[in-house]
């Protein structure tokens, strides 16, 4: 437990952190109370899932159209779980212990996880990994906290800093985690779709469209790609 | 801005659009990996699908957030916000493994041409 929080401490934590502190100025934007900005965090734990609502609310889309963005972003947690979980499971976990192990699953979890893990012995991998898990929400919960307060104390260069913070860092790691040519059309064709869309379909459920719609482009090239190669 | 739904308006509303909309829709994706881990192929093409339009999705929102900008955000001209995520775009492009180095230095062309644009 405290070997997987000393490894988060050690740099991971607080890079989540820093990823979150744009939410809570987001939350606050919107006029939501500090509570919510923090329990999204705490709840959700799933930095796109938290931007898509706190941006969507903003832009003014739908309920269910928020919504079915974001079940569509976390769908990658499905995958991501069934990969991990083998990792941690022992003999006498119950479904309520597992799914308590994939409350955690998020993408800097896991990517550090698939990397730790296996190093560790099997019996001390789960009190390794809910160590290392908790120490990044810990940090992440004082980050979401403290955006909040502060895109509203701060002068304005400096709040709109904490603002782009989210689009920056999300796009960033968008590109950071390109595999091949389809994931790279994926993030060019959803930047470019989602304003026109905006302003030529708008009524909230633009955002959806733009991303099923700049997906699905992606993804049928990459295939008739491979069919034809 | 989204409204609130009527008939479950008051101060609990933020909380339960929280819970409903945001926390639900992200987390039965977790459970249902738990449920059905031992059936679900990770490399599956629908999976792919899957991750393409979540990232469209992703790469949209980002769109949204400087095309039609939060608060304090919408007081810099549109080529400034453009050219801060730009500049993080140009630092991981060179070396994918500086997400941080990206971060800081969009942060710091957004800031620093915002004080002196509002200056």
């Amino acid at each position: 437990m405290l070997a997987g929080m000393r490894d988060a401490l050690a740099l991971p934590a607080w890079i989540v952190c820093l990823s979150l502190v744009g939410v809570g100025s987001l939350a606050r934007d919107v006029g939501y109370p500090v509570g919510v900005a923090v329990l999204s965090t705490v709840l959700v734990w799933a930095g796109p899932s938290q931007v898509l609502f706190f941006g969507s609310i903003a832009a003014g889309a739908a309920w269910s159209a928020i919504a079915f963005a974001i079940g569509f972003a976390s769908l990658r947690f499905l995958p991501m779980t069934v990969t991990l979980l083998p990792l941690l499971r022992r003999p006498g976990q119950g479904f309520f212990a597992q799914a308590l192990m994939a409350h955690y699953m998020a993408v800097t979890v896991w990517t550090e996880s698939l990397r730790r893990l296996p190093a560790i012995l099997p019996h001390q991998r789960v009190s390794y990994y809910l160590g290392f898990a908790n120490a990044c929400i810990l940090t992440s919960s004082l980050g979401t906290f403290a955006g909040y307060y502060l895109v509203s104390a701060l002068p304005a260069p400096l709040a709109a800093g904490l603002l782009c913070l989210t689009p920056i860092f999300f796009l960033s790691s968008l590109v950071a985690g390109i595999r091949h040519g389809s994931d790279a059309a994926a993030v060019a064709l959803g930047f470019c779709l989602a304003p026109l869309c905006e302003r030529f379909i708008g009524g909230g459920f633009d955002l959806i469209i733009s991303g099923v719609l700049g997906g699905s482009l992606a993804f049928g090239v990459r295939h008739l790609a491979a069919r034809r190669a | 801005m989204t409204q609130p739904i009527a008939w479950l308006d008051g101060a609990h509303w933020p909380y339960l659009a929280l819970i409903l909309f945001a926390f639900l829709p992200t987390e039965i994706w977790r459970w249902l990996a738990v449920l059905f881990a031992r059936r679900i192929d990770p490399d599956s093409p629908a999976l792919e699908w899957v991750r393409a339009v979540a990232t469209a999705l992703l790469a949209g929102v980002v769109a949204k957030l400087v095309f039609s900008p939060p608060g304090a955000l919408a007081l810099l001209p549109l080529w400034l916000r453009l050219a801060a995520l730009a500049a993080g775009l140009a630092i991981v492009i060179y070396d994918r493994r500086k997400v941080m180095y990206a971060v800081l230095g969009g942060e710091v062309v957004l800031i620093g041409g915002g004080w002196w644009w509002l200056g």
